[in-house]
């Protein structure tokens, strides 16, 4: 105790006011005005401890410093008397590793943590939970695991080159193209050139579990001719080998094509490849290989999504409409008809002769997230009729099938009735100029704006895009008659906006907070 | 004759005993709040006492039948089993993990009591044989 100083924080010299300072000589201690640590003892919960006591003495002069040495008691009843248990009241010096104890030290010390109680910590059954889960079944992203290794891809790398060691995700939808370098005379012994590469090996159904294990079942081989013409072959079921035919290499792999389909419990039940076939001749040196691989789900027909569940910004949003005569209750299928054939909401399309006749037809589908603005001009003459050409704007500007319900999650189910939006249409006339009726007013559509707002839905952390109402205003313009031979020519234009109506985040707690009761630090009052 | 002051010591002891658990008993709950108290050396601790709380019960029936019966044989088991409770005793005063004032005080005066008892065991029995 007589050599601890805890003001002691300058190296070989003296610190002010510090009595204990062993840097300091007497001339030092005279300049004191007080002692800043007057007593420098152990834990004070012992019953007896040695105590070294700093005091200035100011009345002599010089004013020197006194030291002495000694015992405190503790009147406490509850003082430690002796403890049996260093670690507490003491620290304990680290163990020097030797030879003996360092694979000891190592296994525990050698981790990212350690703990000063580590025997206590369960980590097994933390480290449990996640392999029970895994292995019953795939997740997004993990690798599809095959009998001997995983699922390859074959994609480039660093260069163009095919690299094999790139496994296949489970529900990550891909298209490699590579490079591989083969030659005619090389072509058998060259093994990614062939079909047998990619069938051999079977997929695990379930994950870890080798079991259940799934053949990749060959699809359909098309062969394609040193030209570019492609066959489709009939008798699909026979592995076509790389074979040296006169000075060319057939049966060369130029493409595969996986389809998984999986359950909805995280399962792979079936696969199948589709290959293109080709020949190579003596001059090629390597050849261009694509590769992909399509995940679809059991029992449904694939439907492109745009978001899962919240849309994506620049995927096109889903359309659709009810099929007449059906309450709007439980189990209403969307019929196939829609906008176009992939179910998307469409706008019309500029075209670089701008002419709204000739344009016809030519629509874009409206991305999430992307407003957009489209429009041609329209020449009138004086020979056309009011309601063929409001008609025929109408049908420019809405297109053919214009859809009644747009899908607010992007993944949105034909059944689920509830997560359909309506298309809501407003009809703007102009100004009505009622002062002369003699004239038969002509309202023709120029205009179409589309509206849709959308919300953040859910976590903070990973909000979702939610389409909450879609509007689509007509506005309309009155149409003169035009004396004979002139003409006029009208703008017509076509918008989509989207616009955020998003409400503030609210805080939400995933668990009822706890009460922690703890016997507070002075519950034996009145004997401490 | 039954020693009188045997067993005078037997229902004296008896008392003593029963405020020496409760105290130790709540001195152990206090240590490992204030202190650091890790399981391994808590159990040990709580073990021994509730041992030697059914020790010292076993021990005082045994030699206050022994000594009102005027029977050696149980007095002879009551003054073994008095070498285990200061046995235990001992471990209290010296080998626990934290042994304070308080501790060294109930422990000194439960093992006086004990040596005084054993003394007194050892007479009656020699008048009994």
């Amino acid at each position: 105790v007589a050599k601890l100083c805890v003001c002691d924080l300058l190296v070989a010299q003296c610190d002010v006011n510090c009595c204990c300072d062993p840097d300091c000589s007497e001339a030092d201690f005279s300049l004191f005005t007080t002692c800043s640590v007057p007593v420098v003892t152990g834990d004070s919960r012992l019953c007896t401890q040695k105590a070294a006591v700093y005091s200035l003495d100011v009345e002599a002069n010089p004013p020197e410093r006194i030291f002495t040495l000694t015992d405190l008691v503790n009147p406490s009843v509850f003082c430690i008397h002796a403890a049996n248990y260093k670690q507490a009241l003491y620290f304990s010096p680290p163990e020097i590793p030797t030879a003996e104890n360092f694979d000891q030290l190592l296994k525990e010390f050698g981790g990212a943590t350690f703990s000063a109680e580590p025997d206590s910590w369960s980590i097994d059954t933390e480290s449990q939970n996640p392999d029970a889960n895994e292995t019953y079944r795939y997740e997004y992203g993990v690798p599809i695991q095959t009998v001997d290794g995983f699922l390859r891809l074959p994609s480039p790398v660093v260069s163009s080159w095919c690299s094999d060691a790139n496994p296949a995700g489970f529900l990550v939808n891909q298209a490699t193209k590579c490079i591989r370098a083969v030659r005619v005379e090389t072509c058998g012994s060259v093994e990614a050139v062939s079909m047998l590469f990619y069938i051999n090996s079977s997929i695990l159904a379930v994950k870890n579990e080798f079991v259940f294990q799934v053949n990749i079942t060959v699809q359909s081989i098309v062969v394609q001719s040193l030209s570019g013409t492609r066959t489709l072959i009939n008798e699909s079921d026979v592995l076509r080998l790389p074979v040296p035919l006169d000075e060319l290499c057939i049966n060369i792999v130029l493409g595969v094509s996986y389809h998984i389909t999986y359950t909805d419990t995280g399962e792979i039940i079936a696969a199948a490849a589709s290959f293109v076939l080709g020949a190579i001749n003596k001059a090629a040196l390597s050849i261009q290989q694509s590769f992909e691989i399509s995940f679809t789900q059991v029992n449904t027909t694939p439907v492109p999504l745009s978001g899962n569940p919240g849309y994506v910004v620049g995927l096109p949003l889903r359309a659709g409409f009810r099929p007449q005569g059906y309450p709007s209750l439980v189990k209403i299928l969307f019929a196939a008809l829609s906008t176009n054939r992939y179910s998307q909401l469409t706008i019309m399309q500029s075209t670089s002769n701008q002419d709204c006749l000739a344009a016809q037809g030519a629509r874009t589908p409206i991305l999430f997230g992307y407003n957009m603005v489209s429009g041609c001009k329209l020449r009138i003459t004086a020979a056309m009729k009011c309601q063929p050409l409001s008609q025929t704007l109408l049908d420019l500007l809405k297109g053919q099938n214009f859809p009644e319900y747009v899908a607010s999650f992007g993944n949105s189910q034909a059944q689920d009735v509830f997560e359909w939006v309506p298309v809501i249409t407003h009809l703007h006339t102009a100004e009505q100029r009622i002062y002369n009726t003699f004239q038969s007013l002509c309202q023709i559509p120029v205009s179409l704006e589309i509206e849709v707002k959308w919300t953040k839905y859910g976590s903070l952390v990973n909000p979702q895009a939610r389409i909450v109402n879609v509007t689509a205003a007509i506005t309309t313009t009155t149409l003169k008659q035009l004396p004979s031979g002139r003409q006029r020519t009208i703008p017509v234009m076509s918008s989509v906006v989207f616009t955020d109506i998003s409400s503030p985040a609210e805080p939400g707690y995933k668990a009822w907070p706890t009460i922690n009761v703890k016997l507070p630090f002075d519950f034996f009052f009145p004997f401490v | 004759l039954s020693s009188v002051p045997l067993q005078m010591l037997f229902y004296i002891n008896g008392i003593y005993y029963i405020f020496y658990f409760l105290a130790t008993l709540a001195m152990i709950v206090y240590k490992s709040q204030v202190f650091s108290y890790p399981d391994d050396f808590l159990v040990p601790d709580l073990l021994l006492l509730f041992i030697m709380a059914v020790l010292e019960v076993l021990r005082l029936h045994l030699g206050s039948r022994g000594n009102l019966t005027e029977e050696e044989a149980p007095l002879g088991l009551s003054l073994a089993l008095t070498v285990g409770s200061v046995g235990l005793s001992l471990y209290f005063l010296m080998w626990q993990s934290y042994v304070l004032r308080a501790d060294v005080v109930l422990n000194t005066a439960l093992l006086l009591t004990y040596g005084l008892q054993a003394v007194l065991k050892v007479i009656a029995i020699a008048a009994f044989v």
